[in-house]
């Protein structure tokens, strides 16, 4: 009872603060998007989805599915099943929330009618289920490899006191409702037990303080609930629509970086995800920690995890609840003071020309227009822009080369360190040049630069493509004609351009035209991280090295010749551990492409 | 009978320490991989501080050892350990058995185009310095232009001194050979233009100083101090180098129709196999491990192997060659001391 009022009154307090620290058009946003149908029925469907039925955790592993979903459902028909008995048996208690919750000790019912023993069998069927799932998770304790996870969170002391009530609740209440079945009524669960362990449950003196071990077990749960890990129950179901009214994070600790950190379930998913996890010292650097201690308030480890992070996103793209571990990560880093905040405003764009790229190209002037935009990183592999040119002359594209003769960064290693002004100053010198130039289209071989000109900039009337996009384009075109043979080629899908930009098929289909694509271990969305990665801002080079030697392993499963890529970073750092050929998506094609 | 010695390595360490070991009435053997002897010296065009023929060096050094059994184009394909002594055999069918081994196995030069920023490979004007005291010999090579380069750089310590490349160690001897060859450049092609970018200059051994101070005061060749940070390639085709001068605090340009690269010295990746059949320790720089780098640099932790020149470290020429007569009488004591 204590225990419920105080969750309850916890909650909403936590629910109002959180909206209240939104900015006000996010407010605004917020409260439109709960009168909205279309948003109400997707906030509805992933509730439900999401929060009772673990959808994203059964595709992950069907047996740590089944223990979320029965814990989570079961409890939740229990909780509505004993609402509805209440309603039908005695209506007049219903005000009494605790009622339902003890109603076998209150109640003495009969089963002589079809409603009773229907109702009798539903409950103990889902108190099976709940057990079921109890049961799993005791053995996911002592063997988490069996539920798909090599390792798992070292939970804190209130943790386990949470987890250890929560545990205790179901099998508390079928011994409780054990005692009372022969009076009250039970199914075929209670009544066995009743039947089984006669000579202890029929004893009704021991009934009382089985009923209320019960009921301790679950004030303990519901008191120690908003400083433990169970606290994303409740986080959550606040956290999808305003996930689903668009909101995003805009402030490192408030609104809805809060609405995140507490719903994170600590299930320690992002532990085996993250690619410093090659190095046991790194454990403790994950996702899953750096909640933790924003929970606590610990400043020196919340900067320490947020700097080490390489910033690759797969904590994010697997998160059963989606908790952005990247972008919490880069919004700790913003709100950190410098001593020196460089100012980029007063660069003269008139000194960053635009050369030109092929000046005899066959299309004549005034069709479609490409400006190349290399960036920093490819300046430092000039074979990606000179594949890329030699590319562009083939097909016989009229381009142009924006930072040939000195050029601005694209602003996303400045956003990476949670320099968000700088990194503004960057984008609007870039956006003044680019629009100057009459192009159509802004070519990228870079995924770093690709994403920032995809999310930040505002570039009205050009289209922004990535040169893997590009290829498979111009191949499709029929513009390149490829000679296929019977090359192996492994496709890394750089993080900034999959997990990024959700750009995965292209490349494999332009390299599909050139060879045959064979797939890594883990790829895609789940792809690991070359650790070269510009996001981290304190991970030395020899923990770098770890992590690229396991990235190559994870590549080479199935034996490639060439191990393919599509970032200029990902190919220099591979290509300092490759044991085989490392190449830019460009130079293969560029190798087999037949002039005409 | 005379005591049968395996060298492992035909370079200017083996050959020294071969025609040692002759004096001193033994039997070496010399393994060596490739299809001549002197090793990278052979290759190399003079020698500083004296600018020598580095052939003269290593002719002087060949007709000491014409005595020695020398097998050319020859590797160890395996060693087995006997009771006190070594059976090796070769991959030309020959099996040696020996008390005593002696590695002479050097360094290989990192490869360039490893550091992609700079453009070996990528670009027809870069080379490394290994292709230009080819060309010294050769007279042949299509990156130089017929009336030479009009600006042309040398960019110190690539591949050494760089953890990036996975090499902390200094090459020792590139900045050296790089003042010797922007030498070089300026007296075949007076009129070109030629810089070095370098992190420091080291100048310890005999000489280089002098070297150093005539290429700037003699000779007009600019040295900025400051690493490349990327090359690229202008429409007519000519580099254009960019770097930063951190003695004037500022970045600089400038457009070149050759650079060259200092390769610098690295661990041998080919002993490795063997190194491992004889569990001989390796050191943290890729380098064979001595049993003690101040007093015993010539000594493995193993009993009957010796080591001698750049397989434990980068060395100039006449530190290895020292090193070869210290390990050829390393070897005499040993035997002595093992007859006893």
């Amino acid at each position: 009872m204590i225990g419920m009022i105080f969750i309850l009154s916890y909650c909403v307090i936590g629910l109002v603060r959180i909206i209240l620290q939104l900015p006000k058009e996010d407010r605004k946003k917020f409260f439109i998007s709960l009168v909205t149908p279309k948003t109400i029925a997707k906030n509805i469907r992933d509730i439900f989805c999401d929060c009772l039925f673990h959808v994203k955790l059964w595709k992950r592993n069907k047996l740590l599915g089944y223990m979320h979903s029965s814990i989570a459902f079961g409890w939740f028909m229990l909780i509505v099943i004993g609402h509805i008995e209440v309603f039908l048996y005695v209506p007049h208690r219903a005000k009494l929330f605790y009622y339902p919750i003890f109603f076998r000790y209150f109640v003495a019912e009969t089963e002589s009618t079809m409603r009773g023993a229907f109702f009798f069998f539903l409950m103990d069927f889902f108190l099976l289920m709940v057990l079921s799932g109890i049961f799993l998770a005791m053995f996911k304790r002592i063997q988490s490899k069996v539920f798909g996870m090599r390792r798992t969170t070292n939970p804190s002391f209130l943790d386990l006191v949470g987890l250890y009530s929560l545990w205790a609740i179901f099998p508390l209440r079928l011994l409780a409702e054990g005692f009372t079945a022969d009076i009250s009524g039970g199914s075929f669960l209670t009544k066995s037990l009743n039947y089984v362990l006669n000579s202890f449950l029929s004893d009704h003196t021991n009934m009382l303080p089985a009923w209320w071990a019960y009921s301790c077990a679950l004030g303990v749960f519901f008191i120690v609930l908003p400083f433990t890990r169970y606290m994303h129950i409740p986080a959550e179901i606040l956290l999808i629509p305003l996930r689903n009214a668009g909101i995003r994070i805009k402030n490192a600790r408030k609104g809805f970086a809060k609405a995140e950190v507490y719903s994170c379930p600590n299930c320690g998913l992002c532990i085996d995800a993250c690619p410093m996890g090659v190095m046991k010292t790194h454990i403790k650097d994950t996702t899953v920690y750096l909640n933790r201690q924003i929970r606590r308030g610990n400043e020196k480890r919340i900067e320490e995890i947020s700097d080490k992070c390489l910033l690759c996103g797969k904590c994010t793209a697997i998160c059963p609840v989606g908790v952005e571990g990247d972008k919490l990560r880069i919004a700790q880093r913003s709100i950190r003071r410098y001593a020196l905040n460089p100012d980029y405003s007063n660069i003269s764009t008139s000194l960053l020309p635009v050369s030109d790229g092929n000046r005899d190209a066959v299309k004549p002037a005034g069709e479609e227009k490409v400006l190349y935009y290399a960036g920093c990183m490819t300046a430092l592999t000039p074979v990606i822009r000179k594949a890329m040119e030699s590319l562009l002359t083939k097909a016989g594209v009229r381009y142009d080369l924006m930072d040939k003769d000195g050029g601005l960064c694209c602003g996303r290693p400045m956003m990476m360190a949670g320099r968000l002004d700088q990194a503004r100053q960057m984008i609007d010198k870039n956006t003044e040049i680019i629009m100057s130039s009459g192009a159509h289209t802004l070519l990228l071989t870079c995924p770093i630069c690709y994403r920032i000109f995809k999310e930040k900039y505002i570039l009205p009337g050009i289209e922004v493509i990535h040169h893997t996009e590009y290829l498979a384009r111009l191949i499709s075109d029929g513009k390149l004609k490829i000679k296929k043979d019977d090359a192996r080629y492994v496709f890394h899908d750089p993080c900034e351009l999959g997990r990024g930009c959700g750009i995965y098929e292209q490349p494999r289909e332009a390299l599909s035209f050139a060879g045959n694509v064979v797939e890594a271990a883990k790829n895609r969305k789940e792809s690991i991280c070359c650790g070269g990665s510009l996001g981290s801002l304190t991970l030395g080079f020899e923990k770098r090295k770890a992590m690229t030697e396991n990235a190559l392993s994870n590549l080479v499963v199935q034996s490639p010749d060439v191990i393919v890529t599509a970032c200029p970073l990902c190919r220099s750092t591979f290509s300092r551990y490759a044991d085989r050929p490392v190449e830019d998506i460009a130079e293969i094609i560029d190798h087999k492409t037949l002039i005409s | 009978m005379k005591e049968n010695i395996l060298i492992i390595g035909g370079g200017i360490a083996g050959l020294e320490a071969a025609s040692q070991l002759l004096k001193l009435g033994y039997n070496p053997i010399i393994v060596e991989k490739s299809d001549h002897l002197g090793g990278h010296v052979a290759e190399w065009n003079r020698l500083f501080p004296d600018m020598t023929p580095a052939e003269d060096a290593v002719a002087r050094l060949v007709s000491g050892t014409t005595e020695a059994n020398i097998f050319l184009n020859t590797e160890i394909a395996f060693v087995n350990r006997l009771k006190d002594s070594y059976n090796i055999m070769l991959t030309n069918g020959i099996s040696i058995i020996t008390r005593i081994l002696l590695f002479a196995t050097g360094f290989s030069l990192f490869d360039a185009s490893k550091k992609e920023e700079y453009g070996y490979g990528v670009y027809n004007q870069v080379m490394t310095n290994a292709d230009l005291e080819r060309w010294f010999n050769t007279g042949y090579d299509e990156r130089i232009p017929e009336e030479g380069p009009e600006a042309m750089g040398f960019v110190h310590c690539v591949g050494s001194r760089d953890e990036k490349a996975r090499n902390s160690q200094c090459s020792k001897v590139c900045c050296i050979t790089a003042v010797k060859q922007a030498i070089e450049m300026k007296q075949k092609f007076p009129q070109a233009m030629v810089y070095c970018f370098y992190m420091d200059l080291r100048m310890f051994g005999k000489k280089y100083e002098d070297f150093y101070i005539s290429a700037q005061r003699d000779y007009g060749v600019r040295f900025i101090r400051g690493r490349v940070s990327e090359v690229s390639e202008n429409i007519d085709g000519r580099l254009i180098v960019k770097a930063e001068d951190t003695l004037s605090g500022k970045p600089v340009k400038v457009t070149l129709d050759l650079l060259v690269l200092m390769s610098g010295i690295v661990c041998n990746p080919g002993i490795c196999k063997t190194a491992g059949q004889l569990s001989l320790p390796i050191d943290s720089d890729g380098f064979l491990k001595s049993r003690d780098n101040i007093m015993d640099i010539t000594d493995s932790s193993k009993e009957g192997i010796f080591y001698a020149g750049a397989c434990t470290g980068p060395k100039t020429v006449p530190e290895t060659l020292a090193e070869a007569r210290s390990a050829a009488l390393g070897i005499h004591n040993y035997i002595l001391n093992g007859m006893k």
